[in-house]
């Protein structure tokens, strides 16, 4: 590796904002310089007397830094893809192509993701970013298809033809003989003699003399050098040269390499700071799946259609999570979600759910009661809360706030549940 | 109506016994004489000759056990992936397991390669053999034949199936004598629900195959080892060089092994299912293909058998002897009989006629009863075929016999069965050049 792209990888690839999101130019020579460094520097001059000429391109960058808000992520998936954010957006950059890079574990660099990993991680470049895409932060274009070895996910494989029996490359072919006038078939030593460079039918002892004519070529045969066996369909297999291992090609993963392209969600990712997946939070003790949540809204609202019952939805809002989270690691925000879900929990039915919007939003059911005790519920909830991050949190002062819904079995259930975050957009 | 019966009647009533020969001497003198007493006797010394051999039989089947030789079972054919799965798998149902299997796929251009490959790889084919380009059929045995590695050779078709214990069954002959050189399957019909043409040729697969070629193989005349189903001693295919071109060369074959000196045994144990053609028009299309071979084979390649030269063998001669008598000789015969009916006696011939019928279908029935207990699957359906029995008349009197003589014409005036597509051009034009 250059050292040009071994200092950029070290700031690039740290995980202090101050530090990667740093402008880096390079001072150039004449050397070429590899295409990720490129991808990761923000110009080049040639002398330092340039330098006043990249101001402006400072400047561009740091007053798009200033728009993002820096959070502490609940998981690496999302620090990964948190940061990608970042770096996309203060370089005003839209996409991410995937570049063809000998450098590359996998064979293809995604420069602004790729540079946080090593060689033999490489491939996880395409788990975080089909993540990002699922969480609707990336639309994607399809490009290419990469296999990567079953055992260590490492792109770099030898494709070799093998013998299906043992699996030795020490196969050698044949071509096969057919001698129309007496219907013998066979390989061509079949066919060979010691004295000179005829070919005799060892059925008929016939001179072979014109192709097409007296004999034809129908096909070859292998035979193996090591285990002696003979086979028309030799098999390929690939040969990792990170592990070693050697596999069927059947059995390699393949993985699609996509362009990505920031969607508006993305950017707004990057401005708020970007703290969980969904997978983050939907692992919560006592929780459901937001997907779960809107079905059991839906059929709750159907029942209520056919009963005078009152049932209600309320959501509760951490304004400021993001400037808490950004304070704390990622096991104190763990903790911090945990005990928000168990105080909620403790004050309604064993009945009603809880679900995590985002990281910041927490929906709740309170079906069966009066509009008006759901609101003292929610308001005693908040009291709740409020006291217990003060305490924890060197008097942090959390902007939290909430909202009542009743259920109308007029409207759709996914029309309520947006009502509900509605409220706490200013 | 009931005039035309009385009037049959009492013309039977008026022919004696000596007429009645003169009028049915064809029957009489070749068929009768063939294929009621001759049958009957051969099959009562072959059930005999099976009492006397219970022990060594016991004793071979004690031999090929502990010995267990590996089996190479070849598949030739084009197009056939649909049914090697099947085979394949019901192969695994055999009680003798120590086998290989081949497949050769004869320049196919259906899915039958991407099946056969999986097969292989899956382990249910041990070898798979394909010649992009088509070489007939003779040339494919010959390739799996190339690169069997077993110390007998089973020929199989991909369409039909196999007893539990066709395997083992077919195996055994070699052991019981050293002189066997290839044993014939018992081939029978497994779609003869399916249509009127295929019940028929049921019928005549009972009597041809599974009781026909018990006693010809008594004798030491049986001639054709079907391709369906037929085992070979290695050693032996490899001085004859396998199978030369075809069509016909299930005979072939089998002349080939009886001119080295080896006997061909018909083994009514090792029972092979075949689906039949179900229409005439397709049955036909067959018939003609077999049916040239007989003057392709005997008269034409291997007339030699006949020569008093000192390669002669008796037995061998009366095979093709018979063969020949009773197939193309008999075939002119009997439009020499019809034309004395007709020029004879032609005021009676649609009494003769009558007679006829019912002769040939007491003939039928006869044969087809009284045989039954020295066929192999004695409980067989029997009373399934008994109705159609009657049409036999005209299905083997008449249909096959007409066939039979337009093959046996366009062969030998045309040689039309080097023009059968059933060869690739390429190979047929050599072999009609060196007279094979
Ligand atoms: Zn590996
Ligand atoms: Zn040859
Ligand atoms: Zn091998």
């Amino acid at each position: 590796m250059n050292y040009t792209l071994h200092i950029l990888k070290k700031i690039r690839g740290h995980l202090n904002p101050e530090l990667y999101l740093k402008p880096i130019f390079l001072l150039k020579g004449n050397e070429k310089h590899d295409p990720l460094v490129n991808n990761l520097t923000d110009g080049v001059i040639y002398s330092l007397d340039q330098v006043k000429l990249v101001i402006p391109v400072m400047e561009q960058i740091y007053l798009k830094v200033a728009d993002l808000s820096f959070t502490r992520s609940l998981s690496f998936e999302a620090q990964m893809i948190d940061k990608i954010l970042n770096m996309m957006y203060s370089r005003d950059k839209k996409e991410l192509e995937p570049i063809p890079y000998f450098n590359s574990g996998i064979g293809y660099s995604f420069p602004e993701a790729s540079i946080n990993f090593g060689y033999m991680d490489e491939w996880q470049v395409l788990d975080i970013l089909d993540i990002a895409e699922k969480e609707g932060l990336f639309a994607s274009e399809y490009l290419d298809r990469i296999y990567l070895c079953n055992n260590c996910s490492g792109g770099f494989l030898s494709y070799r033809e093998v013998c299906p029996h043992c699996a030795s490359t020490n196969a050698s072919s044949e071509d096969l003989i057919h001698h129309f006038p007496c219907a013998f078939i066979g390989p061509i030593s079949d066919f060979k003699n010691e004295i000179d460079n005829q070919l005799n039918c060892p059925k008929c002892n016939k001179m072979l003399r014109h192709i097409g004519v007296d004999y034809d070529k129908p096909s070859i045969i292998y035979t193996c050098g090591k285990c002696n066996s003979k086979f028309q369909d030799i098999s390929v297999r690939a040969k990792c040269m990170m592990c070693t291992k050697d596999a069927e090609v059947q059995y390699l993963i393949p993985r699609d390499v996509k362009m990505y392209r920031m969607t508006k969600k993305g950017e707004t990712s990057a401005q708020t700071g970007y703290i969980s997946t969904s997978k983050d939070i939907e692992e919560f003790i006592g929780t459901v799946k937001l997907e779960t949540f809107k079905t059991m809204i839906k059929y709750e609202i159907e029942r209520l259609k056919q009963t005078d019952y009152n049932s209600n939805i309320a959501g509760i809002y951490l304004k400021n999570a993001g400037e808490l989270y950004s304070m704390i690691g990622a096991s104190s925000q763990r903790a911090l979600l945990r005990d928000l879900v168990e105080i909620v929990r403790r004050n309604i039915r064993s009945s009603d759910l809880i679900t995590f919007q985002n990281v910041n939003i927490v929906l709740v059911s309170l079906n069966e009661i009066p509009t008006k005790v759901a609101d003292n519920i929610l308001k005693e909830i908040i009291n709740i809360i409020s006291r217990l991050i003060k305490q924890n949190f060197k008097n942090f002062d959390v902007d939290i706030r909430y909202s009542v819904h009743q259920l109308n079995t007029r409207l759709s259930h996914e029309l309520q549940i947006q009502q509900v975050t509605k409220d706490f957009v200013d | 109506m009931v005039e035309f019966w009385d009037d049959f009647f009492s013309y039977l009533a008026s022919v004696g016994y000596m007429k009645l020969v003169r009028i049915f001497w064809f029957y009489f003198l070749f068929e009768f004489f063939r294929y009621i007493f001759l049958e009957t006797l051969a099959l009562f010394s072959w059930k005999f000759k099976q009492r006397v051999n219970r022990k060594a039989l016991q004793e071979a089947r004690k031999l090929m056990w502990d010995e267990s030789p590996l089996v190479s079972i070849i598949v030739p054919g084009k197009n056939e992936g649909k049914h090697i799965f099947k085979l394949a798998q019901s192969l695994r149902e055999q009680t003798y397991k120590n086998y290989e299997l081949i497949i050769i796929d004869d320049g196919s251009d259906d899915a039958t390669p991407e099946i056969c490959k999986n097969l292989e790889r899956n382990g249910m084919i041990t070898l798979f053999l394909r010649n992009d380009v088509r070489g007939g059929k003779a040339s494919a045995a010959n390739l799996g034949l190339r690169f069997a590695k077993g110390k007998y050779i089973i020929h199989l078709d991909a369409d039909c199936s196999y007893d539990r214990d066709a395997i083992e069954n077919i195996i055994i002959p070699f052991y019981f004598d050293q002189r066997i050189g290839a044993v014939g399957g018992n081939v029978m019909v497994r779609n003869y629900k399916e249509s009127l043409c295929t019940t028929l040729q049921a019928i005549e697969y009972t009597d041809t195959i599974s009781v026909g070629r018990i006693v010809t193989s008594h004798l030491g005349i049986y001639r054709v080892i079907s391709g369906a189903f037929g085992a070979f001693r290695s050693d032996v295919m490899q001085r004859i060089g396998g199978w030369d071109i075809g069509p016909g060369l299930d005979g072939d074959i089998t002349v080939k092994i009886r001119k080295l000196g080896y006997k061909i045994h018909f083994e009514p144990l090792a029972v092979c299912l075949t689906s039949v053609p179900n229409t005439f028009r397709k049955l036909i299309k067959q018939r003609l293909r077999w049916d040239k071979s007989l003057i392709r084979f005997r008269l034409r390649k291997h007339r030699d058998v006949f020569l008093p030269n000192q390669s002669f063998k008796l037995g061998n001669f009366v095979s093709f002897a018979e063969n020949v008598t009773y197939n193309l000789v008999l075939n002119i015969f009997w439009y020499g009989y019809l034309f004395d009916m007709i020029f004879n006696y032609s005021s009676q011939l649609k009494y003769i006629i009558i007679m006829n019928f019912f002769l040939y279908t007491l003939n039928n029935y006869f044969k087809f009863i009284l045989f039954s207990p020295f066929r192999e699957r004695k409980h067989a359906p029997i009373h399934y075929f008994l109705i159609y029995i009657p049409l036999m008349v005209f299905y083997f009197g008449y249909l096959l016999r007409l066939v039979r003589s337009v093959a046996y014409l366009s062969e030998i005036f045309f040689k039309a069965s080097y023009k059968d597509p059933w060869n690739p051009a390429k190979t047929s034009r050599h072999a009609k050049e060196m007279g094979l």
